[in-house]
């Protein structure tokens, strides 16, 4: 095996670009799909059972089918049929956030549930609203317990964006096949992508055990 | 001040309340025993409407709270309650306890509430652990910041619902000194408990509860001397 460092070093203006686009997926669907989530978690929490279903089948159809397919889906078929053209970009953004928000509303709303019935009642015997009961009661105490599988779900997301690849949007994955098929090597190109998102989703890592830390001596 | 008619309660096809009639007068302490199971605590929880009422009615102060145009947040405030499990809020400070439903919900400043809360951690023997955190108390001392809470709104009435029984035996004594001292002040309170020692002492009337009635009620000296009802006579020959 001869494994070339230079061809690393002239590819690497390629690999820093597929970064950046990898990081900007990565933040806005994270955003994107927790803003989605909130909203899914909080219809599937509804006392009535005519709102709740579809919440429910929306979680159930996310997480129940490859992302693969849902990408494929939205670039080939939703985007299209609503702009006229695909965007590859996009494509992956949207696919990303509206998966990522099926897990992330399940955290969410076990994060809720988790916390004792009786923080409820003893708020409300008060003389509390359901509302104020959750802003100062409930859920300071379930976002805590919230932040580590939403960190989870966060490293799973940066590294199902390299499924962007599959639709050609220029990210990171996308640029190291692009090297294969270019020089007919498979070490190098690959070695360094797995390299650079595994200190991606390091950082991700380091940054959400800080913010835990922070929250929990609060 | 507090008035039961015809009130019953089912959770699906169980009914642990089958037909409650009660009056409970102003500065009344109305003490309610009987064996577990027998529907008293969830009497007691559709005193505040913490449990649904299937049937019948529940006036406090004349207001009928099972009509869906009372505002029962405004009845809370009014009823304050204490549970077996204390509930206190494990992310805030024992002060911060006290003081979060008179800013919140009474509307209080900052200053006021505090004022009151320093007051009442005084009354129940805890001054010294306003900044302290619900998870450094001992049980007794939880409870008695939960009886504090629940004074800073400055009910009208107070319920409790076995507030000793998750205790340990030597923690229960401070809490019911507590209850004693609220009961002469001339609170009214309607209290679930397994302390017959108490109910005999603090109550003016008791309540024996079983199988979703109220089977007989009565001063403790007559209620427990003299009992009328079997079932009666059946209980407390096992508990006291």
């Amino acid at each position: 095996m001869d494994f070339s460092f230079e061809l690393i070093k002239s590819y690497m203006p390629y690999f820093l670009r597929g970064t950046l686009v990898t990081i900007e997926i990565s933040i806005i669907s994270i955003i994107v799909g927790t803003i989605i989530g909130l909203f899914i978690s909080i219809g599937k929490m509804a006392k009535n059972r005519v709102i709740r279903t579809p919440f429910i089948w929306y979680i159930n159809f996310f997480r129940g089918t490859p992302l693969v397919v849902q990408i494929l889906l939205v670039h080939f078929a939703v985007i299209p049929t609503i702009t006229g053209k695909t965007n590859a970009f996009l494509a992956i953004i949207t696919a990303l956030s509206i998966n990522a928000a099926a897990y992330i509303s399940e955290i969410f709303r076990a994060g809720i549930q988790s916390i004792d019935r009786g923080q409820m009642e003893a708020a409300r015997s008060l003389g509390m609203t359901h509302g104020q009961a959750m802003k100062l009661v409930i859920l300071p105490q379930a976002v805590k317990r919230m932040i580590p599988p939403l960190g989870n779900e966060f490293v799973v997301l940066v590294k199902d964006s390299s499924l962007g690849a599959f639709i050609a949007a220029p990210e990171l994955m996308y640029w190291g096949k692009a090297m294969q098929g270019e020089y007919y090597r498979a070490w190098e190109p690959y070695l360094t992508v797995a390299l650079i998102y595994f200190i991606l989703t390091l950082t991700l890592t380091y940054i959400l055990n800080f913010i835990e830390r922070k929250v929990s001596t609060e | 001040m507090i008035k039961v008619t015809n009130l019953k309660k089912s959770f699906g096809d169980n009914e642990v309340l089958k037909e409650i009639n009660v009056d409970v007068r102003s500065q009344e302490v109305v003490v309610v025993i009987g064996p577990s199971g027998s529907g008293k605590s969830t009497f007691l929880r559709c005193l505040n409407l913490l449990e649904t009422i299937t049937d019948g009615h529940v006036y406090i102060e004349g207001t009928d709270i099972t009509d869906p145009k009372v505002n029962i947040n405004d009845i809370r405030t009014e009823v304050g309650m204490v549970f077996q499990q204390f509930n206190l809020f494990p992310h805030k400070s024992v002060m911060e306890n006290i003081m979060m439903a008179p800013i919140h919900v009474r509307k209080w400043d900052k200053d006021r509430a505090r004022q009151k809360g320093l007051d009442l951690l005084k009354k129940v023997g805890l001054a010294d652990k306003a900044d302290a955190y619900p998870d450094s108390l001992s049980g007794g001392q939880k409870q008695r910041v939960a009886i504090a809470r629940a004074l800073a709104m400055e009910p009208k009435i107070m319920l409790f619902d076995e507030p000793t029984s998750a205790l340990d035996p030597e923690m229960v004594g401070e809490v019911l000194e507590v209850m004693k001292q609220l009961a002469k002040e001339g609170m009214t309170m309607v209290i679930v408990t397994h302390e017959m020692g108490f109910a005999r002492e603090v109550g003016d009337r008791v309540l024996f509860m079983d199988g979703g009635y109220i089977v007989e009620e009565n001063t403790p000296s007559e209620l427990f001397d003299n009992p009328k009802h079997e079932r009666t006579k059946a209980f407390l020959s096992k508990v006291l």
